[in-house]
């Protein structure tokens, strides 16, 4: 885990990254995303391979409220054979915001070996917010393995029910649900970043 | 790599066993697309002036468009104006007798226009280019009120009912070819099930092309009215000729509460030779309103042929509590394209929909799924479950997946998975050490790969539907 390294974007921001991993590299990014009350947020990665057994892992959370609008587009080019990379992307979405996910996985002829995994999950708080998702794949080769998923709901009745008859009240049960669906990013990340992106959840509530 | 080379001989030998012509006197309309043509049509076909205002509308919207260039397809530059518009075997002396070559033609592609009690399952309306041949079982259907005719009779018979339900879920501006083929639309089936009608056999619509440089643009409507059940089965082919040859069709259907409709197409279009001459352009608009409520859409879709294809069964679902299922398979090989997928728009309170979409490409040829699950903000309690897959046979395919997601509401559940994978080594060994030919193997895997979909097929389809995917297939996999 050495080569991992945390993106933190807050209030109005416009970011773009471009990553090439190398043979036998591996690299790790994990976006952080906390727009505020009104923030823009709109970060654009494209990763590309120079030689074969790169490996690339992104991730991501967005924590949307209020009018903010968050956006990500992640390209990631498997220009050459026996890559892999994954993505996981989750987004909390409250109030008036609006989040936008696009995710596109390319794998050209002959790029043969390729791994590669995509996934957005989205957490509805209300009826005022809106949320897209684009997560394509265009695969030009066969001997591959590549796949996607996307979803989208809102916090469970019954896992809130559960806490609730244990004596946890609704606003920390609704907490704890979020914490849980916001963990996967957020674990082993430093703490300063952990912190500040369970306070912005809490803001969400 | 030598025995591919084999593989690859046969395939380019495999035979399209639709693609013969039928020699039959015929009239035709100049080519080109103009006033004068749309008018010509219209007089035609005796219809009344609202029609053709609306023939006219759609024309001179279609003039201002541009062809949609979104799609993941190569298609090459379309004459609009070197297609000829109109074509239709030339009338026999009798009114209610057909021509005996046209009767042997749509028998040798295995579709009776005799009402024969062996089949006596499912009524078929003809189209032959530009008409409607036959339309069979009407007696027996009209006992029990339902109307199923070719579309230009209906627009005479039943005028009242085809202007209320007309481009009420395609409108002519909606998208290039449909203000195309709401502008030279020729024939096609039209179809009305009463108030709690369960009709009691499947209505099929089967559209073949036969003369060269025409067009084919039908139009289908199809509405259930409230507590009615249907199912709708679609087929069509063309003969093998090197030039291509344009389909736009548009097929709506209108869903009133409690009401069913089951959509099922088998489409075998000519798919172009080995080397990717000819081949039928399929450009369809389908879409389905669940007006009422608990309203059901069932799209069934088995592709096969076409040169390209470019196809969104949609489902609009305005009715609370409806719902609405799509099943595709979409197969391609040689120089095939094919971008299809489906649209579900959720509107309705407790709408759920389900989409299972199962993409295989071979040879050099290109499949793209693309789909919408749109929920808007006012649809609580919205279910999505959408799955499509893709298999890869050989390396010079390409499989492609484009889905958009769009959710405006926190009470929706939506979920989306795709895969893409090939046949593996492993699958096909154990086939074959088991004295299963390697074709064979391919085809059973296939079979089982596809079989979510083509259980859910009426039974004549599902045998038709498993034939096409192996003879498709054939020798694709060295």
């Amino acid at each position: 885990m050495a080569n991992r390294e945390v993106i933190l974007l807050r209030g109005d921001e416009l970011r773009t990254l471009e990553i090439t991993v190398g043979a036998g590299q591996a690299r790790e990014l994990v976006f952080v995303a906390l727009p505020g009350e009104s923030g823009v947020i709109d970060c654009s990665v494209s990763v590309s391979f120079s030689g074969e057994g790169g490996d690339c892992v992104l991730s991501g959370l967005y924590l949307a409220g209020g009018s903010s609008r968050v956006n990500f587009t992640v390209n990631v080019e498997h220009g050459v054979p026996r890559c892999s990379s994954s993505q996981l992307f989750k987004g909390i979405v409250a109030g008036r915001a609006r989040t936008g996910f696009f995710g596109l996985i390319r794998v050209p002829e002959h790029c043969i070996g390729t791994e590669a995994y995509q996934q957005n999950h989205n957490l509805l708080l209300g009826d005022d917010c809106h949320a897209q998702s684009l997560p394509q794949l265009e695969i030009y080769a066969d001997d591959v393995r590549c796949s996607h998923g996307a979803t989208f709901g809102r916090l469970g009745d019954e896992e809130l029910f559960y806490m609730r008859s244990r004596g946890i009240p609704e606003f920390e049960a609704r907490r704890l649900q979020m914490t849980a669906f916001a963990s996967e990013v957020l674990e082993g990340l430093p703490e300063d970043i952990v912190c500040q992106a369970l306070e912005a959840l809490e803001s969400l509530l | 790599m030598a025995e591919k080379a084999d593989i690859l001989e046969t395939l380019t030998t495999k035979e399209y066993s639709e693609g013969f012509t039928t020699d039959i006197e015929q009239e035709f309309f100049p080519k080109g697309l103009n006033d004068d043509i749309v008018r010509a049509l219209s007089a035609k076909k005796g219809e009344p002036e609202w029609m053709l205002e609306f023939r006219l509308d759609a024309l001179h919207r279609w003039q201002k468009m541009k062809m949609p260039e979104w799609g993941h397809l190569e298609i090459p530059p379309i004459d609009f104006q070197d297609i000829i518009y109109f074509a239709a075997p030339k009338p026999p002396k009798k009114r209610e007798e057909v021509d005996p070559e046209l009767l042997r033609t749509f028998d040798k592609l295995g579709i009776p226009l005799e009402e024969r009690d062996a089949l006596s399952g499912v009524a078929v309306d003809a189209v032959f280019d530009s008409v409607s041949v036959k339309t069979t079982f009407r007696k027996t259907l009209q006992e029990k009120g339902i109307i199923f005719c070719p579309f230009s009779e209906a627009v005479r018979d039943y005028p009242d009912l085809v202007r209320k339900y007309l481009a009420r879920v395609v409108p002519p501006s909606d998208n290039f070819f449909a203000a195309l083929n709401s502008a030279v639309f020729s024939d096609g089936s039209f179809c009305y099930i009463p108030k709690g009608v369960r009709c009691p056999m499947e209505l099929s619509s089967y559209f073949r092309i036969n003369a060269r440089g025409i067009g084919q643009f039908e139009r289908t409507l199809i509405v259930a009215d409230e507590g009615s059940y249907v199912s709708y089965l679609e087929g069509c082919t063309a003969p093998m000729r090197d030039e291509n040859q344009l389909h736009a069709a548009i097929v709506e259907i209108i869903v009133e509460k409690d009401a069913e409709v089951k959509y099922s197409t088998v489409q075998n279009w000519y798919p172009g030779d080995s080397q990717g001459r000819g081949g039928i352009f399929n450009f369809v608009t389908k879409r389905g309103l669940c007006r009422g409520e608990r309203s059901r859409l069932f799209w069934t879709q088995v592709e096969t042929g076409s040169a390209i294809t470019w196809k969104y069964p949609s489902t609009i679902l305005r009715g609370d509590g409806s719902h609405s299922e799509f099943y595709s398979v979409a197969l391609t090989n040689n120089y095939q394209q094919a971008d299809t997928g489906t649209k579900m728009v959720h509107i309705g309170k407790n709408t759920t929909s389900r989409i299972v979409s199962k993409g295989i490409s071979a040879g050099q040829s290109q499949n793209s799924y693309r789909g919408l699950v749109k929920v808007a903000s006012g649809a609580s309690g919205v279910r999505n479950h959408s799955q499509c897959d893709s298999l890869l046979i050989g390396d010079m395919c390409g499989a492609h997946t484009f889905p958009v997601i769009e959710c405006a509401n926190s009470g929706a559940i939506l979920e989306h998975e795709a895969t893409t994978s090939k046949i593996s080594d492993e699958q096909l060994f154990y086939l074959r050490q088991r004295g299963i030919s390697e074709e064979d193997a391919v085809a059973l895997i296939v079979g089982g790969y596809a079989s979510d979909v083509l259980q859910r097929l009426p039974m004549e389809f599902a045998i038709e539907a498993r034939r096409l995917l192996s003879v498709s297939l054939e020798g694709s996999v060295g």
